[in-house]
């Protein structure tokens, strides 16, 4: 049991990291963006390019987390932006169309065959009892850990942090309270983006593989947690991750095989929101 | 006479924040009734109330005796309530013609009978000229909203309103945020269709208009009605200046 | 390429066709952002082979039938659509989309992964009508189609679809039930991805639930914003043209994608309300004007234009 809850956390932290960089999207801009999911690739593309070449890992953190923020923030400028004051539903297909387009270049970039990534650490597992942790699960926790400790303290201990608060809270009106409207919107793809891009990179050693249609599934499951967390909440959407790693390792582990993994993070929140419309942990209307 | 429309002893609370407690007034035939108050007095939660918007806790809402308390909004408007709002709602993207259409929806799409798929629009085109025409805007009718400054938005939204038979007429500060040219031939249309004989019911901050316009006045402060009276004996009243300024 | 591919592509065009227009229905006319049409697809797809192999109904039996099925279970996610709003319900569809498909695959019922084989070409007067004569049947479908939804644009219904898009608040004030719109907008695409459904099970005689993903949800999605939202021209065209695509990109063939993908991005940044929207550029370049205000020049009563 112990051994599942473990790797329930690994899964369910991998899924927050993802997420949280969705929800802050949605948060400032109310786009879905599918095509974080293509930053998540590009990430895991670059550490790997970057660790192959430097065997440090730290550097393949860092410069994938840099390569993705230029990515992520390209994206804003050059589609969002322009885009926000038609209808929702078109940024949502403009980034659709971004996340083939990236997809394939990926393929034809990386090769459409899985590539290894794989990380030697100090160590190999943790033995506690009969649960093991491996190396890399603890790294997982580690990075999760460090990332989001670091967008808490970005988004409550600093300036520009209070100024995306605002933002999220009602943008019209933290613009006329003298926010810099796009300051904000720049941190906010800054941020979102370089943890995509080290939950890219976390991924691919915990799989040992990247590939290109590694963000197939994320792109859209990542939208059920999002969504379960209350479209815009940051600590609803780091819950609803680890509710929905821990749901799927459990019930594919114990009640056997009932239904896909990828229908569960569905299946759970098209129940719940028939019940809370507002999410999980949304505020209520 | 019966008053067109009695609300009695009406409460409403948000979230342990009571709006309205037992808030009665009556709007008579043929009257304009003006509804003022301080900001967050609970006037525009009156306004919803009164149109199933959301529902009250307790208390009724007649509309010439016909109890209408917790109807849905659209059937409160079947039934002869025409309302605007403070921040305009216009179909934004649809010709005035299709705007004001859509209040002649009503008969035309009831339960699902095949006359829905009618599309005998155009035949309307002279009745939605007069509605327009009551309120001076019978030449931007190929229009969208969009095109139109505030005033005749504003404007708009009373012949949409109009355009439902309403016995009661509920505008919703419609001089907030108008300029003196658009004020003008507002006043001159309120007027005009008080003299048709309608019955009006008026949230206003701005009081001359509130003097020029209304028979009697409702004072509403902190969800409860402070005086009610014709506008000189509330114009005289320590209470109603004590809230306004606060004390 | 030979004419019987091309009246395989033919096939493939009209279907996309009568599955963008039945998503503008609910997405165009009544602004529900619907992200999984492609399960109502299915339902179509899945209820007519059932109901041919196991029941013995007639293709022209199970046509309507599949479509009444499909139209109540979009009735379903109408009533859904009540509670849950704006981009909770874009996600919640996709959602649907995903446990419809995960039904399909995995109970026996429908055929698990492997679908359901040897549907029956449809039969007139007891004999198979020919691919050419299928394909007239498709372009049959898509008239009617189009002709419905020219015939809810005119009319007092497709008056109130829009007001609900526009503003709810207003619509209800206005004397209209949401409600029941919603709904009957959501009956009534799905009802017609159910028929678009119809025709590509017996066109292609065997489905499987791979057939009926997210991306293809996506897909429809993207020919309805490409072409136009809201409009009837827009939905044709831009599956006509998407639909089309892949098959003209055939030369690049590595790139393709990569070309599909950098087109959908290129046309929503340059052109968002849709490649033959109401102030596209190619229409604007036919007409010298949006055809709004060519239309409202004709109808002008009096005034001068702002």
């Amino acid at each position: 049991m112990l051994q599942q809850v473990v790797n329930g956390i690994i899964i369910g932290s991998l899924y927050a990291l993802i997420a949280v960089g969705l929800t802050m999207v949605y948060g400032i801009l109310r786009i879905l963006h599918i095509a974080h999911a293509a930053v998540f690739v590009s990430g895991a593309y670059l550490g790997l390019l970057v660790y192959t070449y430097t065997q440090s890992l730290i550097l393949a953190l860092i410069l994938a987390a840099v390569g993705c923020s230029i990515f992520g923030w390209l994206i804003q400028r050059f589609l969002y932006t322009p885009l926000l004051t038609e209808a929702r539903i078109v940024p949502l297909i403009a980034s659709v169309g971004l996340f083939i387009l990236c997809e394939d270049l990926f393929r034809l970039l990386g090769g459409p065959y899985i590539r290894a990534f794989k990380v030697d650490l100090w160590f190999d597992k943790l033995i506690f009892f009969d649960t093991v942790v491996t190396a890399h699960q603890c790294l997982i926790v580690i990075g999760t850990a460090a990332c989001l400790v670091s967008v808490y303290f970005l988004i409550n201990r600093t300036k520009l942090g209070l100024a995306w608060q605002a933002t999220a809270q009602d943008m019209d009106t933290a613009k006329a309270m003298g926010v810099n409207i796009k300051q904000v919107i720049n941190f906010n793809f800054i941020i979102a983006s370089s943890i995509a891009a080290i939950a890219g990179v976390l991924t691919a050693i915990n799989y040992n593989s990247v590939l290109p249609t590694m963000g197939s599934v994320p792109a859209y499951k990542m939208f059920a947690i999002v969504v379960l967390g209350g479209l815009g909440s940051i600590p609803g959407t780091i819950a609803a991750g680890l509710i929905i790693g821990m749901a799927e390792t459990i019930m594919s582990a114990y009640f056997g095989f009932i239904m896909p993994r990828d229908a569960i993070a569905f299946s759970a929140m098209i129940l719940i929101l028939i019940f809370r419309p507002q999410g999980l942990f949304g505020k209520g209307v | 006479m019966t008053p067109i429309l009695r609300i009695e002893d009406l409460s409403k609370s948000f979230g342990g924040v009571k709006a309205l407690k037992t808030v009665s007034l009556d709007v008579g035939h043929n009257e304009i009734l003006g509804l003022i108050g301080p900001n967050g007095a609970g006037k525009t939660t009156l306004f919803n109330c009164v149109c199933g918007v959301f529902p009250p806790e307790s208390g009724r809402v007649l509309l010439k005796n016909k109890d209408i308390t917790r109807q849905p909004t659209h059937r409160i408007a079947h039934l002869g309530i025409g309302r605007t709002f403070q921040i305009v709602k216009p179909f934004k993207n649809l010709s005035l013609e299709r705007n004001i259409l859509a209040s002649l929806c009503k008969d035309r799409t009831k339960g699902l009978s095949p006359i829905m798929f009618g599309t005998g629009l155009k035949k309307h085109r002279q009745e939605v000229l007069r509605l327009l025409n009551l309120v001076g805007l019978e030449e931007y009718i190929d229009q969208t909203p969009m095109t139109l400054p505030l005033g005749h938005q504003k404007r708009m939204e009373i012949s949409r309103a109009l355009a439902l038979h309403p016995k009661l007429l509920m505008l919703d500060e419609p001089f907030a945020g108008l300029s003196q040219e658009d004020i003008t031939p507002l006043l001159q249309v309120i007027k005009n269709l008080r003299s048709e004989g309608l019955s009006i019911l008026l949230i206003e901050h701005n009081i001359p208009y509130v003097m020029e316009l209304c028979d009697r006045l409702v004072v509403l402060n902190f969800g409860e009605v402070l005086c009610e009276g014709t506008c000189e004996d509330v114009q005289s009243d320590s209470r109603v200046i004590e809230a306004y300024l606060g004390s | 390429m030979g004419l019987g591919y091309l009246t395989t592509i033919g096939t493939f065009v009209g279907i996309y066709i009568i599955l963008t227009l039945s998503l503008n229905i609910i997405s165009g006319y009544a602004g529900q952002v619907s992200l999984g049409h492609a399960a109502f697809f299915g339902i179509g797809a899945y209820t007519s082979a059932l109901l041919t192999l196991k029941v013995g109904f007639s293709f022209w039996l199970a046509l309507p039938a599949a479509m009444i099925i499909a139209g109540f279970i979009g009735a379903g996610v109408g009533i859904i659509s009540l509670r849950i709003k704006g981009d909770f319900l874009a996600v919640t569809t996709i959602g649907i989309n995903f446990v419809i498909v995960t039904v399909f695959e995995y109970s026996d019922f429908f055929g698990g992964a492997y679908g359901i084989m040897g549907i029956q070409y449809p039969m007139l007067f007891g004999l198979k009508i020919s691919k050419f004569y299928y394909l007239m049947l498709v372009f049959f479908f898509v008239v009617v189609t189009a002709f419905f939804c020219f015939l809810i644009s005119k009319s007092w219904i497709g008056l109130a679809l829009e007001t609900i898009r526009e503003d709810e608040d207003a619509a209800e004030a206005s004397g209209l039930n949401c409600a029941k719109f919603k709904i009957i907008a959501f009956a009534m695409g799905c009802a017609f991805a159910g028929l678009a459904g119809v025709l590509y099970a017996h066109f292609m005689r065997f489905i499987t639930p791979n057939d009926f993903t997210f991306p293809v949800s996506i897909t429809i999605v993207a020919m309805m914003v490409v072409g136009g939202i809201g409009t009837i021209r827009g939905p044709i065209l831009g599956a006509l043209l998407m639909a089309a695509l892949p098959e003209l990109l055939r030369p690049l063939a590595n790139y393709r994608l990569l070309f599909y993908g950098g087109l959908i991005v290129f046309m929503t940044r340059f052109q968002p309300q849709g490649l033959f929207g109401e102030n596209a550029f190619i229409i604007k370049k036919l007409f010298g004007q949006n055809l709004r205000a060519a239309f409202s020049k004709r109808n002008r009563v009096g005034g001068e234009e702002i």
